[in-house]
């Protein structure tokens, strides 16, 4: 029993792998979709943006508000902007981002490749001579990881807005004071590692939800059953992935 | 030499524990319509889809102008199924797509013409199904006799040699039953061979030049529409006979 369920993990896991490399052979090789891959573009970045702003806003007006009261006891609230902007971008944003992501997109893919393979559309793009991964799979990526380091990076952005607008109606503190401690306190690195742990998400969802909208079968009621498994896979591979990521880039930049 | 535009030379094909082809063998010479019949679940729509390589075949040869194509590795069937389209049974229309886009999809991938050359194809091609007005039409404007022609105008428009149609009348009414025999009719006068499953004996008959009846995974009786008629065989007989 659980000799099967390893062996049909493998099995997964190869399979991803073989469709990730062919997307990476088929992105760099003619001819290339700049059409729909711009269509993804708006469709997953522009059209996330939003709730991207949301998230990031209130992750910061929260984020500001506890730590504020928690560290005044101390007489810590100078810290503040340095905690708050420094967990928002190294870890918050990137992690709700994606986790949004995973959700908003990766059902999203996963639904419409999987309603096109049980409605024997992807056999279509087939018998007419074209190949379904580039067609279908190639921009969806590209546009996932291309957007989300950008949505993540946007959303850190925004939530350091919201910890700035907190701290000075809340804690009186200085917006210039604010501002300087979080320049100071925000390196290149912390800028590059979010986007780079983003990108990795990116491709992530975008490719686990591609894979499984492929194998979809048993038409609606598989549908359903892809988006699930996407969000949940996803989720998980975001989560545990995030740890060694970080790890690594301490490693690298510390 | 050998006239034959498509041949397939003993065809296994299974799924898991079951056994769909124990050993295909037809052909099918150069502007030749061929009907396929057999009970539901004989694997007629594994077969056309062995053929142009949407499903892998276990054992077995296909030949397309003497070409061994079941070899073919994906990139090399893009051409093949240029040459060999594909009907499908519901029109598998793209329904992100207006019904333009849908026909003009194989022209902008595999020629060079221009938009306006494209669009003139694509009206030509419409005409040619009885379809002028839909244009602008998506998918979900369309009945399913409509998408079904919708889809048989994608699958002529890059002026394929052989059309492969999985049950074009299945779920239609008399009236497009007519109209989809038209046009398939008219790709035959063109000069393009086709493989036709149907369930639909009448639509057989007036469409095909020989009938191949898949029993047992094995092509079981082939013949002429007269052979068809007059066979003594119980089961081509029940066949007729609806029983």
């Amino acid at each position: 029993m659980i000799l099967a369920k390893l062996k049909a993990d493998m099995k997964l896991l190869g399979e991803v792998v073989i469709l990730t490399k062919d997307t990476f052979t088929a992105s760099i090789s003619r001819p290339f979709y700049w059409g729909r891959f711009l269509e993804q573009m708006i469709h997953l970045g522009a059209g996330s943006l939003s709730i991207t702003i949301v998230i990031g806003v209130v992750t910061g007006l929260v984020m500001t508000l506890q730590f504020g009261y928690g560290l005044e006891k101390f007489g810590g609230t100078l810290y503040v902007p340095a905690i708050v902007s420094l967990s928002l971008m190294r870890e918050l944003a990137p992690i709700f981002t994606s986790l949004l992501i995973a959700g908003r997109i990766g059902s999203g893919i996963s639904a419409e490749i999987g309603a096109m393979n049980v409605t024997q559309q992807i056999d279509a793009i087939r018998a007419l001579g074209t190949n379904p991964i580039r067609v279908l799979v190639v921009p969806r990526v590209l546009a996932s990881v291309i957007s989300l380091p950008l949505l993540a990076t946007l959303s850190a952005f925004m939530g350091i807005i919201g910890g700035l607008s907190i701290a000075y109606i809340e804690f009186n503190m200085p917006a210039g004071f604010y501002i300087n401690k979080v320049l100071s306190t925000i390196k290149f690195s912390d800028v590059f590692g979010s986007m780079f742990k983003c990108a990795f998400f990116g491709l992530v969802i975008s490719i686990l939800a591609c894979y499984r909208g492929f194998q979809t079968t048993e038409g609606t009621k598989g549908v359903g059953a892809t988006t699930q498994w996407v969000v949940v896979r996803a989720s998980i591979v975001i989560l545990i992935s995030d740890f060694f990521l970080s790890k690594l880039l301490i490693l690298l930049f510390n | 030499m050998n006239t034959n535009i498509l041949e397939v030379r003993n065809l296994k094909k299974s799924f898991e524990e079951k056994e769909v082809h124990r050993g295909v063998n037809f052909s099918m010479h150069s502007g030749e319509t061929i009907g396929l019949l057999g009970n539901s679940g004989t694997g007629k729509s594994v077969l056309l889809r062995s053929i142009i390589g949407l499903e892998q075949i276990d054992e077995g040869e296909i030949y397309f102008r003497n070409e061994r194509i079941d070899t073919f590795s994906e990139q090399e069937l893009y051409k093949v199924r240029t040459q060999i389209s594909y009907a499908f049974q519901t029109g598998a229309l793209f329904d992100s797509l207006s019904v333009f886009e849908n026909i003009a999809y194989p022209l902008f991938e595999h020629t060079q013409l221009s938009e306006s050359q494209i669009e003139d194809k694509v009206r030509e091609t419409l005409s040619i199904v009885n379809m002028k007005d839909a244009f602008d039409f998506m998918p979900s404007d369309l009945s399913g006799g409509m998408q079904k022609r919708v889809g048989l105008a994608r699958a002529i428009v890059l002026n394929p040699e052989i059309i492969l149609y999985d049950e074009p009348t299945a779920g239609l009414d008399p009236v497009n039953v007519e109209m989809v025999i038209e046009v398939m009719n008219r790709f035959k006068n063109k000069g393009i061979s086709g493989i036709l499953v149907t369930h639909d004996i009448p639509v057989a008959k007036k469409i095909c030049d020989r009938i191949l009846i898949l029993r047992d995974g094995k092509i079981s009786f082939s013949g002429s529409i007269e052979e068809f008629d007059n066979s003594n065989d119980p089961f081509v007989q029940s066949f007729l006979t609806g029983q």
